[in-house]
């Protein structure tokens, strides 16, 4: 007990005062304390960085060293590739001649180089048959069809992960 | 040889071990003083997440530091004093001069204001009693973040920690008439703020 060094009508304040309850912090703030204690890491064989917005989100402990600037970047750079990828794919489908246009001059230029590698695999995983189709002038089709569903999946893929992370960050 | 449990051992003592590398040493020192430096830095900033920050900073900056601990002074105060330094130093970046008494000057939103406002718990006083030391205490949680944070360190350190003067003028590294000063205005403010309520 202190001193009694206070005017009397502060004597009911102080008395609260001396009232006030502890507050606590959350329930792993001591692992978080020692998981930061230079000195012990030797020690500890493998001591994760914890943190409790982690914890909020996931339920558990989980190992994170930079956590907001780095998502920031990750959900950034997802979305932009996201956006791309769906560009690219609509490109495709409204652009679907000067796509073929292009498609066939690369045929062309690498005509041979295709032709060759091609024929070989080709012949060795798909058969002779198949092949002779293909070389009637379906490639270029084959072609435009597997980008624009890379594309399309892509781009829906990626857009589903920049969603989720920032709904993750908004919890 | 480190004893089975610290519950009869000095600060002292226990640093000692803390010093020899034992975490059940740190722990202990941390599970001693856990809640009350979260609750004088939580009374200073009004924010839970960033309470929780500085007193994880306080703590980690104390035990990490450890060697440096001289005996002939109290661990309670030399912790006190790095988390009192941590935390106006983290108000002046802040610029945070006046604490609004609904809630956490971060608080962006309604719901991030009510979750950051005081809430008071007592125990075993009755139903009656227990509603007019909330009332008392939820008025005096709010009176004391209305203070400037360096009256609110000292008023909180001296009547609810019951340091002496002298100490806390180490404490807050001030000197001791104006600590003195401090405390008496601080004091005169809490009366004002609270009259209707005494």
């Amino acid at each position: 007990m202190i001193e009694h060094d206070f005017p009397e009508d502060f004597v009911p304040i102080a008395a609260e005062l001396q009232r006030l309850p502890y507050l606590s912090p959350s329930r792993d703030f001591a692992d978080r304390v020692i998981s930061g204690i230079d000195r012990l890491q030797p020690a500890r064989a493998v001591a994760p960085v914890t943190s409790r917005h982690l914890e909020l989100q996931q339920g558990g402990r989980q190992t994170v060293v930079p956590r907001r600037r780095m998502g920031v970047v990750r959900a950034t750079g997802t979305a932009v590739t996201g956006v791309a990828l769906l560009a690219a794919a609509a490109f495709m489908f409204f652009e679907v001649d000067l796509l073929t246009a292009m498609l066939s001059a690369a045929v062309v230029q690498y005509s041979f180089v295709i032709a060759a590698v091609g024929a070989q695999i080709g012949t060795l995983v798909l058969g002779p048959a198949t092949i002779a189709y293909l070389q009637a002038g379906a490639l270029q089709a084959v072609l435009l069809y597997m980008t624009l569903v890379a594309g399309l999946v892509g781009g829906y893929a990626a857009i589903r992960t920049a969603a989720h992370i920032a709904k993750l960050k908004a919890a | 040889m480190p004893p089975r449990s610290y519950t009869d051992v000095s600060d002292q003592q226990v640093v000692v071990f803390a010093q020899e590398g034992r975490e059940d040493a740190y722990r202990e020192l941390i599970n001693r003083y856990e809640r009350p430096v979260f609750s004088l830095i939580y009374r200073m900033v009004r924010d839970n997440e960033t309470a929780e920050d500085l007193a994880q900073e306080t703590f980690i900056k104390v035990l990490n530091n450890i060697d440096r601990y001289r005996p002939e002074f109290k661990f309670s105060s030399w912790l006190f004093k790095i988390a009192n330094n941590i935390t106006i130093d983290h108000l002046r970046r802040r610029q945070i001069d006046t604490i609004s008494i609904e809630g956490s000057p971060d608080a962006v939103t309604a719901e991030r204001a009510r979750a950051t406002s005081v809430t008071v718990t007592s125990g075993g006083e009755s139903p009656l009693e227990e509603l007019e030391s909330k009332e008392l205490g939820a008025a005096i949680e709010k009176a004391i973040a209305r203070l400037r944070p360096e009256y609110r360190a000292c008023i909180i350190l001296r009547h609810v920690e019951d340091y002496s003067y002298d100490e806390i003028a180490e404490i807050v590294k001030l000197p001791l008439g104006t600590v003195k000063t401090y405390i008496h205005r601080a004091r005169q403010e809490l009366r004002e703020y609270l009259g209707d309520l005494k």
